[in-house]
């Protein structure tokens, strides 16, 4: 007999399931109104009751039946008196403290004390919910902005986006900017969370500093270096035209531009392998020193064809690590081009290799004595023709980027002072995405004036002038100006609203015009604006960031997959599975289809490794297609997606608790309360504990009664989708650690559960079709929740309820589409009042 | 005019300039006392005395001076008569919020108050503030998530005089540049760009006045911490103007793994530790703060990093599990592995002399988490390390009474650091017992 490894994991539930993320934060049980107010209304029927606590009727007979013997007139154990303590929380602070000491010690089990008559479970959960009730209430009303947007920061996304498109570089500008925190909400566009401090700011103008320097130029126009290889170097013992697994093609320049955009052309062309997918081209840049070549890569690009092809790569030079000038012993600038069709990810073929290089003796001789590793023959080869760069890249001198700043006018030029009055209102109007009276921009004509004295060029003078606008609090913030009494937003501001909810950038051209006919508000307009804004490429930044945010698919980034449990997973498809993830998004907004497919679906969108990674067919390559399901292929819906199966499990296994919290939160916006703190550890050194299957270890957990309130509606949520495992594949048994003896043992999975209303679900079929059948409601209401949250920027309250009734009404009468409803969140007030 | 002289470091080798601006002659005199705070999530392996497990106990079994340590900590025993063990601390007003809450307030001991959690001044900032006049930073603050993050799971150690979060920086390369980059241009040049950065700050203050005037209640709030930043970047303008004509210290970035990030946690937090060091050695700064990750599982990146090095399960799992079966000890190994890179950051301070003793004789550091096992907000693990020569008195294991609040501790380092205090929050006296 070999004893199981107890899966330590499945029963720490409360904490780690939902990610701790606002677990018991005393005061901060402050999620919406929404939260408090649905988890009666939809989620408790079988639980307590469907209306709020009331203290009089339910509340205090229960106190006087089981509590006020001790804690009352007579005697005050613990110098606590419940019959007298205020039930306002929001006038008595100190009672509020009382009353959270009183939930933790119902919670702990700790009262009524073991020779008292106990509680029944429905009498704890009364003074329980009513508690939580009433501090959520409390928390709600220290954090209310009174339903208004509060000056928002533009987040690090955000930021990034604007930057490249106010001054046409493609750099990175957020490299030193810290991460950004997540609101309550989920989101990271939260007004109110959004902070500021001063390391942020030196950063900021930092990236302002560097930005300029490439956007705005004042060399004269440089020497273009144009080279053309059609073989490769040899360089430690690589380089060749073939592109199998293995080899590379090595280019060497001794003349190269030091910054700039530069164009690398690759004349290239496919062998490829019956029943694989493409190979895929990559090209790096960096140089030799010594043993080391410190380079980086650029995306790279499936060959499809067996004919020869054209592909070009772009990028600025100066994102590259590059030989310094002293460096005398391999000079010059290495471009190297490989095929990485399976790097890590065609488990059919890498791991035979790696093995190989395991075994090979330690010897100092080894390297000597092994042979040459054989190329593998059923891997798609690439073939080079010819490599060419050039670079730097500009149509004419200086180029574009610096001339949008600095715009050609022979006239103006004559006299400076009016030339940069011109230059930087226009730019100034630009960043800060409004009209700007000449009184606002005295500050930066002065400080222009002021450092042009003590600078040589122009150039260098604009160029702070512009880092000085790039860190006003104009720029960095949107602005919506408003005393206490709610006002409609200018053109303006809602040209700027528009662009941040739905391209996560600052508005383009057509809609600064608009704003400027003052037409933008009408509704016909506004209407067709959306519709455009939707179907441009620009939206995928919408996806990326409010896809990404709602559905946490980040989260497998969190989560280390143990290599003993899944030996050939490579991480990279972690990567994919974010991405699937985003693209069922976009193709839901962009296809106008029903958002019920994020419930189930008869498709998915996979690219080749990640469908070899379900065991499906169809896509070749590594760029993301609509793949059609069968019911028997177990996908579909969002819930079958590898990064949310991954992202809530522990690396080893399921989680499924913590899938069920993702359930809960972000498809039914109904999380579990927060645990209670101080929850005493179950029991569980029990040795009988250890070899229970997951079922009855959550079954025994629930067989106290306190984890039992929350958790029979949590736990099943999650058991439903036990066939996956941790890699988010389908598994018909779960491999454990045996604590005895090496390798697994396996035990089979039961998916078989009964839901909170007492509806039996057996895995992943039963389980989506429950959500569309039964919860349709529930999700709608939810995805408008998100929805509207994430474009106001801010936690909605309860004034907002009105606004989420009407919205959600509009989106269950079309169909659940998403850009309907995106045109009702645009029409409706909060998005147009400030 | 710059003398350099060669010191050899463990790993990489630097050259130092002294700073003449500095005053030569009293640089001999003046010892520099710094403090470092190390904070990990989640607390320790406890388990009970006798049981199989009980050698992972994280504490030792006896008090005083001949205690032994178990094993998770016994890689700390060459360096036993430079630090002490700490049981039974914490902070009183921690005892109440939630276990995950606790981190925000291991070095503010601040009770967290209303809806906006709000934060007041941690022991590193207010020692800097006072004493962060001489370096070059006032202070430097690090943690493995970087940034704010958010109330009570903030990725920070470090809270300002206002109570705000003070971002932490999180990616070595980026610790490095601030701390020896390479600035470019000329001296006249960056004197220029200082210059303009500081008008360009005026008249941003300036303008700001009466924007904030056409703005509600709310938007004021938000506001006021821009303009704080503001005022703030300005005096961070004008140290740096100061600075100006001493040249960054030289240091090799060979060896250091500057690339390393949460993909190798190994290497990312021996190079931190390895920075944090070269910081104190170059007196680039003296007061350092360095979260190991915090309590949020959801959001906390280092959450993977024992399963990541192979100590098989997320952070927060082997802190549940440590009462499981094999949990003590799968827990002890993550334990002994976070001790083994404080004893090398540690015997690096220890083998690098200065002055009349070493650098880890002139430095305070401060090592433990919040918890002691899982949400447990009580008895924190703790070590003091340090300070042998500004009056701290080492070689033993204490346990103290929940009377004792652990703002204690931090009235007592104060007092060592050359900022005399009487009291912290809600302390009650200094902890004489670790003086000597």
């Amino acid at each position: 007999m070999t004893q199981h490894d107890p899966r330590a994991n499945t029963l720490q539930i409360c904490r780690q399931a939902r990610g701790d993320q606002s677990i018991m934060k005393t005061w901060n049980q402050i999620r919406s109104f929404r939260v408090a107010l649905w988890a009666i209304t939809f989620f408790l029927p079988t639980q307590v009751s469907t209306a709020a606590i009331d203290y009089d009727t339910q509340v205090r007979p229960i106190l006087q039946l089981h509590c006020t013997k001790c804690h009352g007139q007579k005697s005050q154990k613990g110098e606590l008196r419940l019959d007298t303590l205020s039930p306002n929380f929001l006038e008595d602070r100190r009672a509020a403290e009382r009353w959270h000491d009183v939930r933790e010690a119902l919670n702990r089990g700790d009262m009524p004390p073991s020779e008292e008559p106990k509680l029944q479970s429905k009498q704890r959960q009364i003074l329980v919910q009513w508690i939580d009730e009433q501090i959520a209430a409390l928390g709600n009303s220290k954090k209310s902005t009174k339903g208004r947007v509060v000056l928002r920061r533009l987040n690090r996304a955000e930021y990034q986006n604007t930057m490249k498109d106010l001054l046409g570089v493609d750099t990175n500008y957020v490299q030193n900017l810290p991460p950004e925190g997540y609101s309550s909400d989920g989101f990271q566009n939260n007004g109110s969370e959004l902070q500021m401090s001063d390391l942020q700011l030196e950063y900021y103008l930092e990236a302002a500093r560097n930005g300029l320097q490439k956007a705005i130029v004042n060399h004269k126009k440089p020497k273009v270096y144009r080279h053309e290889f059609t073989h490769s170097i040899t360089d430690k013992k690589r380089g060749s035209n073939f592109l199998n697994d293995d080899e590379q093609f090595i280019a060497k320049l001794m003349e190269y531009p030091a910054q700039g955009e530069f164009l690398i052309r690759v004349k290239a062309r496919a062998k490829l392998v019956q029943g694989r997918g493409y190979p895929q081209l990559r090209a790096a840049i960096g140089y030799r020193a010594d043993v080391r070549a410190p380079r980086h890569h650029m995306p790279s690009v499936d060959v499809v064809h067996e004919d020869w092809q054209t592909f070009e790569f772009r990028d600025r030079i100066e994102h590259f690590p590059l030989p310094s000038k002293s460096q005398s012993k391999f000079p010059g600038l290495l471009i190297w081009l490989d095929n990485i069709y399976a790097e890590g990810f065609d488990k059919r073929l890498k791991p035979k290799r790696s093995k190989k290089i395991q075994k090979a003796p330690k010897s100092k001789n080894a390297n000597l004595k092994t042979s040459p590793p054989q190329p593998l023959t059923d891997y798609p080869n690439i073939e080079i023709a010819s490599l060419e760069f050039v670079g730097p890249l500009f149509d004419e001198w200086p180029p574009k980027h610096h001339r949008k700043l600095l715009f050609h006018s022979p006239d103006l030029r004559q006299d400076e002072p009016a030339y940069a009055s011109a230059v930087l209102k226009r730019f100034i109007q630009k960043a800060f995405r409004r009209p700007v009276s000449a009184r606002e921009i005295s500050p930066y004509l002065r400080f222009f004036a002021n450092v042009r004295q003590k600078t040589p060029s122009f150039e260098e003078a604009i160029r702070e002038t512009i880092a000085m606008v790039l860190i006003s609090p104009d720029f960095l913030y949107l602005f919506e100006p408003a005393a206490e009494q709610k006002r409609r937003l200018t053109d303006w501001e809602l040209a700027s609203r528009l662009s941040y909810f739905l391209w996560s950038t600052m508005p383009d051209q057509e809609l600064m015009e608009l704003a400027e006919q003052g037409t933008l508000r009408e509704p016909n307009v506004l209407r067709s604006q959306v519709k455009r804004m939707v179907h441009d490429e620009r939206s995928w930044q919408f996806v990326e960031q409010f896809a990404d945010q709602w559905l946490d698919a980040r989260a497998v980034d969190r989560v280390a997959v143990n290599p003993e449990f899944y030996p050939d997973f490579n991480p990279r498809l972690k990567a994919s599975m974010r991405l699937e993830t985003l693209h069922l998004f976009a193709e839901i907004l962009e296809k106008n289809l029903s958002a019920i497919n994020f419930l189930d679906s008869d498709f998915t969108m996979l690219n080749e490794p990640l469908a070899a990674h379900y065991g499906l067919q169809g896509p070749r390559g590594s760029s993301f297609e609509r793949v059609q399901l069968l019911p028997s292929d177990n996908r579909g819906g969002v819930i079958a997606n590898a990064s949310i199966l991954l992202g809530n499990s522990t690396g080893e296994d399921s989680h499924p608790v913590k899938r069920a919290v993702w359930i809960r939160e972000r498809l039914l916006d109904n999380p579990p309360s927060d645990p209670p703190a101080n929850v005493p550890n179950l029991n569980s050194t029990d040795p009988k504990f250890a070899s229970l299957s997951v079922q009855d270890q959550l079954r025994l957990h629930r067989t106290d009664p306190a984890c039992n309130d929350c958790h029979r509606a949590i736990d099943p949520w999650g058991i439903a989708l036990e066939n996956f495992g941790a890699d988010g594949r389908w598994r018909d048994n779960i491999p454990r650690r045996k604590i005895k003896g090496k390798g697994m043992a396996r035990q089979p999975v039961v998916a078989k559960t009964t839901l909170p209303d007492g509806t039996v679900v057996a895995g992943l079929q039963d389980l989506k079709s429950y959500l569309v059948n039964e919860k349709q409601d529930q999700f709608s209401r939810a995805f408008v929740t998100k929805l509207l949250t994430y474009s106001l920027g801010r936690s909605l309250e309860l004034t907002d309820e009105a606004t989420v009734d009407q919205l959600d009404n509009k989106f269950s009468e079309s169909n659940f589409r998403i850009e309907p409803l995106i045109q009702s969140i645009v029409a409706s007030e909060p998005f147009q009042f400030k | 005019m710059h003398r350099r002289t060669v010191l050899k470091g463990i790993g990489t080798t630097l050259a130092l300039p002294l700073l003449n601006c500095m005053a030569t002659q009293t640089k001999s005199t003046i010892r520099p006392k710094r403090f470092c705070a190390i904070y990990f999530p989640y607390g320790v392996s406890l388990p009970k005395k006798g049981s199989d497990a009980a050698k992972w106990n994280w504490f030792p079994d006896q008090t005083g001076r001949n205690f032994q340590f178990n094993e998770s900590l016994k890689c700390l025993d060459p360096l036993r008569e430079q630090l002490t063990v700490m049981g039974g601390l914490s902070h009183p007003h921690g005892r109440k919020i939630g276990g995950h809450d606790t981190a925000d307030i291991f070095l503010t001991a601040a009770k967290l108050k209303g809806g906006q959690l709000k934060n007041s001044v941690s022991i590193d900032q207010t020692l800097a503030s006072k004493l962060g006049e001489e370096t070059r930073f006032r202070s430097l603050s690090l943690s493995v998530d970087g940034g704010v993050g958010e109330a009570t799971r903030s990725s920070t150690l470090s809270f300002n005089r206002g109570g705000q979060p003070v971002p932490a920086l999180h990616q070595p390369r980026m610790v490095f540049n601030r701390l020896f980059g390479v600035e470019e241009g000329s001296l006249e040049q960056r004197r220029q760009t200082l210059q303009n950065s500081n008008s360009m700050l005026d008249g941003i203050l300036e303008h700001s006045k009466s924007l904030r005037r056409s703005l509600g209640k709310h938007d004021r709030e938000k506001f006021d911490e821009y303009l704080q930043s503001v005022r703030q970047i300005e005096q961070r303008v004008e140290r740096n103007e100061k600075w100006l004509n001493v040249a960054k210290p030289e240091v090799d970035a060979n060896g250091l793994h500057l690339e390393a990030d949460d993909e190798t946690p190994g290497e990312l937090i021996k190079t931190m530790y390895d920075l944090m060091f070269l910081a104190y050695q170059t007196d680039s700064t003296r007061f350092i703060t360095y979260q190991l990750g915090n309590m949020n599982g959801a959001t906390s990146i280092a959450t993977k990093f024992p399963a990541l090095l192979g100590f098989g399960k997320s952070q927060h799992s082997l802190a549940h599990g440590w009462n499981k079966p094999g949990g003590a000890e799968a827990l002890g190994k993550w334990d002994r592995f976070r001790s083994q890179q404080l004893a090398y950051f540690l015997q690096r301070l220890h083998d690098t002399p200065e002055a009349d003793g070493t650098l880890l004789d002139h430095t305070v550091v401060l090592y433990g988490s919040s918890n002691s096992n899982t949400h447990n907000n009580r008895n924190y693990p703790l070590i003091l390390a340090g300070g042998n020569r500004l009056g701290f008195r080492h070689g033993q294991f204490h346990k103290f009474s929940d009377e004792v609040p652990l703002s204690n501790l931090f009235v007592t380092m104060m007092n060592r650091l050359g900022l005399p205090t009487e009291s912290f929050v809600d302390s009650t006296g200094e902890i004489t017992e670790l003086l000597s």
